[in-house]
């Protein structure tokens, strides 16, 4: 009995530590490591790059049918205005380039651009990037093009409201809102409208989109005003899209936007 | 210290020249990046600022000003020359260089940071004053910016601004500092 007790004194933690660990590895066993596999999970999660949830998939899914019906429109669009004899410029082949800077002061709101001269860039090409209008090419040297964005508290797009067709201009506010201001007392505008550019714009060609309604304020005088959201997200985007612009002023430095006399409704 | 006391003293003014704008295109090449850690709502830290701040310190006020006419030229070139950054760059070097004619501050990495984040805040609002009185100048309702908007956002450039531009100091300073030190010695040993 003493020489078991010494025994005992001597290997008992051992054992109950061996016994420990091996009843812990057969549990692990039976339970096909789930639990290791959950706390790895656990300890990885933050440095894996989320997967597409159900929500997202089912988005992603509905963009795609609604790109396919607008193309389907807008081929369908484009041989009705053939039968009616529109004289419609072509879409033209845009060049694409890289963002290589930003602005080098905070009171700008310009990118750099990676294409210049040499690609056909042009003073007023118009830049557009994923999600809609990024800006206006202000500055172009061989291979590198300044732009300034529609952010920019300087540069005014003259903007229509997409589905009511209620006019007004644009102007920037740092990051990625700005303000419309509407030239009606009264317009037709609700949150989630789509702004594009309009007929107005002296430095814009008409229809692109530049953002979305965020909110409205119908007690600014003279005009109300909206705050817009621009759908291009300025500040990550790496790639954009540069296209030759039409519009004869566009060519010329900055003209002030002269609105039309406010009509009433 | 020995190699630069082996040049002529022609030769070392070129060198001295050569890094010294050297140094200022390594600012004006760093501007427009936005590197992780370098960005604040979208600010970055003002390279050029900290150059007048590190250049002025040791200098005379006029020494200060005209590097402060000079890269605010640079800046004009590079964003827009309506308002000039000229004005608040020389403001910046004139007065750091007033600061140390005093001997208030001793000179070390702390007190460089806190008069790059004083200067910040000065330069910034320097141009808000421009931007002001621009709109001031032509009462448009079509005009830019709008006066609030000039001052909320002001404050936002400011801050960030003097904030990252201080805690980017020292980079900037130590080794310029450190540079025009050796080419004073060595000055002062040969003649």
């Amino acid at each position: 009995m003493y020489v078991l007790r010494r025994w005992w004194g001597r290997n008992g933690l051992r054992l109950g530590l061996a016994l420990l660990a091996l009843s812990t590895a057969l549990l692990v066993r039976q339970t096909q490591g789930a639990f290791v596999l959950e706390l790895y999970r656990v300890i990885s999660a933050p440095f894996q790059s989320q997967g597409p949830t159900r929500a997202e998939i089912l988005d992603n899914a509905q963009v795609q049918e609604l790109q396919q019906r607008l193309i389907e429109l807008e081929s369908q669009n484009r041989s009705l205005q053939e039968l009616l004899n529109y004289n419609a410029a072509q879409p033209q082949k845009g060049i694409a380039a890289p963002i290589i800077g930003r602005s080098a002061d905070h009171w700008w709101q310009q990118v750099t651009l990676g294409r210049g001269k040499r690609d056909g860039v042009e003073v007023g090409s118009i830049v557009s990037g994923t999600g809609g209008l990024v800006g206006r090419v202000i500055q172009v040297t061989n291979n590198t093009s300044r732009v300034l964005l529609v952010s920019d508290p300087t540069s005014r797009i003259g903007v229509t409201i997409s589905r009511s067709r209620f006019m007004g201009y644009m102007r920037g506010q740092s990051g990625n809102r700005a303000v419309m201001e509407f030239f009606e007392k009264v317009p037709d505008v609700k949150p989630g409208d789509v702004v594009s550019t309009s007929s107005f714009s002296q430095l814009f060609p008409a229809g692109l989109p530049v953002g979305r309604i965020e909110s409205i304020d119908f007690s600014k005088s003279p005009a109300p005003e909206a705050i817009v959201e621009l759908s291009a997200p300025i500040s990550t985007l790496d790639w954009v899209l540069i296209a030759p612009n039409s519009k004869p002023a566009a060519t010329e430095t900055t003209p002030p936007l002269t609105p039309p006399e406010p009509t009433l409704p | 210290m020995n190699d630069l006391l082996l040049l002529s003293p022609s030769l070392r003014q070129v060198i001295n020249g050569l890094v010294t704008a050297g140094s200022v295109l390594a600012c004006l090449l760093i501007l427009p990046t936005r590197l992780a850690g370098m960005e604040l709502l979208g600010v970055g830290p003002n390279w050029l600022l900290i150059w007048v701040v590190a250049w002025s310190i040791k200098r005379s006020p006029w020494q200060g000003a005209l590097a402060g006419i000079t890269l605010g030229l640079l800046q004009d070139g590079l964003t827009s020359a309506s308002p000039t950054h000229t004005l608040s760059l020389a403001l910046v070097g004139i007065l750091t260089a007033l600061i140390q004619k005093q001997r208030y501050i001793q000179e070390d990495f702390i007190s460089v940071a806190l008069i790059v984040f004083g200067m910040a805040v000065i330069a910034e609002t320097v141009t808000a004053f421009q931007f002001m009185f621009q709109d001031l100048r032509l009462p448009d309702r079509l005009s830019s910016r709008t006066l609030s908007e000039i001052w909320n956002y002001h404050q936002q450039i400011a801050l960030c601004s003097a904030i990252l531009s201080s805690l980017w100091a020292p980079a900037l300073y130590y080794p310029l500092n450190r540079w025009w030190q050796r080419v004073n010695m060595a000055e002062q040993l040969q003649s």
